[in-house]
């Protein structure tokens, strides 16, 4: 039974710049007892999600939408348990796999097969799991020949390709994806839409953000809308 | 009162084999195009040891039967500290992109590194073995104790690597400060001479951490029992450093993944 239920989540976090970060900026401060605390006040904060409730169950398949800079992203780390909010509460039942940046996880200068393993493994199954689903995988990305080459060779797509079907190989409770998932073309598309029917429909929890209508219609059933970290949920044809 | 830390490091013990198998590709992935490989390492430590060694013993007038093998062990160790604690500033702003994406328990990322500063270890491990078979020691059953030695000098690693891990992420000056005075440190530290070579000024040894960690592991594998005082120095840095590092996670872990 996996679940994810926000109870009025605020989430804050500072942007720190480069004099924010100093050591020497850190210590003058300390040192002078806050007077000069005006230039050295640069650490910016944004509020990124504002009274945040929500509650998701198995099966239900989430669409996020909001424009750039809304807080999609920032609301899949807190829905991932990466970001802790400041008040409110984040209950996360269930294991996570996130497909956010694009090659995170990945090792540039190693194959394909090794970061398929390590990825794995970083998602908790073990080496002996992911070799037995190596087949699966080969098949799933179709990246053939290409899996033995150091992944710094492969274009965004063929990344995608093997985040993704590392991602789902691992069975997880809980899929939330941003939005480089459209990098991929129409067949790898194809193909994802049919893995992610299969997650839905064996009752997990899947968050899609996205710009696309057409991509969150075709792979969700409720659509949540971000707007200045305010969260609201609208119609599936509503957008 | 440090829940979320200790569940955190629970979660990191689960993650140990994984840990090691990134450890062996980083290492792969390392020496991917060269012909010997990790022995270039080996190799590395080999001709340090061979010119240092024979230089130093003639600029301090040791015997080299006993400075060689003091050398070596001194230096290996050394490698192991400076690698780990030079690389920990680094811990977590380098895998960003790990903690932005995964909720992976923190303790991860410094045990990674350890993992991998070990596997580096035990090449060089190999130049020790091969000094004290040229220069044997009085071999005993002393020389067993260099284990519970290197345990402890582990255990303190992994709590300074993730307490300036985390320090290292807020305030990015740190990796070049430590960048700065290891060196120094090198000296400071009894790697080439002993600190009873000091005279009396050998408080001033004792009174920096690694001489600590050098002593528990030299002294027995030169068949030495460790003084008393060396074993309780590395035991209760080891205490004092935990207890340090967990009330850091435990206050501040909710902040690292905005810090990377």
């Amino acid at each position: 039974m996996a679940h994810i239920i926000f109870d009025n989540v605020t989430l804050q976090y500072p942007i720190y710049n480069s004099r924010s970060m100093s050591l020497r900026n850190h210590l003058v401060r300390i040192g002078t007892g806050g007077m000069i605390s005006q230039d050295s006040k640069d650490i910016v904060t944004i509020k990124a999600l504002d009274q945040v409730s929500f509650s998701l169950r198995d099966g239900d398949a989430i669409g996020l939408v909001g424009h750039n800079g809304a807080g999609k992203t920032t609301m899949l780390r807190t829905m991932a348990g990466i970001y802790k909010p400041i008040s409110g509460r984040v209950d996360i039942q269930g294991s996570v796999s996130t497909i956010i940046d694009l090659g995170a996880g990945l090792d540039p200068e190693l194959s394909g097969y090794e970061n398929i393993n390590r990825m794995g493994m970083l998602l908790g199954s073990t080496l002996a799991d992911m070799e037995a689903r190596l087949d699966d995988i080969e098949q799933f990305t179709e990246l053939g020949e290409f899996l033995s080459v150091p992944v710094r060779t492969y274009s965004s797509g063929m990344m995608m390709r093997l985040m993704f079907a590392v991602a789902t190989s691992v069975r997880p409770e809980i899929l939330l994806i941003d939005e480089m998932f459209s990098t991929g073309d129409a067949d790898f598309q194809k193909k994802a839409r049919l893995r992610m029917t299969d997650l839905i429909d064996s009752s997990k929890i899947f968050v899609f953000a996205s710009h696309e209508p057409e991509l969150i219609r075709a792979f969700c059933k409720r659509v949540f809308r971000l707007e200045h970290g305010r969260l609201t949920e609208i119609g599936i044809n509503d957008f | 009162m440090f829940a979320y830390a200790l569940s955190d490091l629970k979660r990191t013990m689960a993650m140990l084999p994984v840990a090691y198998y990134l450890a062996r590709s980083d290492l792969k992935a390392r020496y991917r195009r060269s012909m010997l490989g990790p022995l270039w390492l080996v190799l590395g430590t080999a001709v340090g040891v061979t010119g240092l060694g024979i230089l130093w013993s003639v600029l301090l007038h040791e015997n080299r039967a006993t400075f060689i093998p003091s050398l070596t062990v001194g230096l290996v160790v050394w490698q192991l500290i400076s690698g780990t604690v030079i690389e920990s500033t680094r811990t977590f702003s380098n895998n960003y992109l790990l903690i932005r994406n995964l909720a992976i328990p923190f303790g991860f990322y410094p045990l990674q590194l350890i993992m991998r500063q070990v596997v580096n270890f035990a090449h060089n491990a190999l130049v020790i073995l091969a000094v004290l078979l040229i220069y044997p020691p009085h071999w005993s059953a002393v020389q067993w104790l260099c284990l519970p030695g290197f345990l402890l000098v582990l255990g303190n690693l992994y709590w300074i690597a993730l307490m300036l891990g985390m320090m290292g992420a807020r305030f990015r000056d740190l990796e070049n400060l430590i960048a700065a005075f290891m060196p120094l440190l090198f000296f400071l530290t009894p790697v080439i001479y002993r600190p009873e070579q000091l005279g009396f000024k050998s408080l001033f040894a004792w009174l920096n951490p690694f001489s600590y960690l050098i002593s528990v592991i030299r002294d027995p594998l030169q068949g030495h029992v460790p003084a008393p005082f060396v074993w309780e120095g590395a035991i209760i840095l080891l205490v004092f450093g935990w207890l340090s590092s967990l009330y850091l996670l435990q206050t501040r872990h909710g902040r690292v993944a905005f810090w990377v």
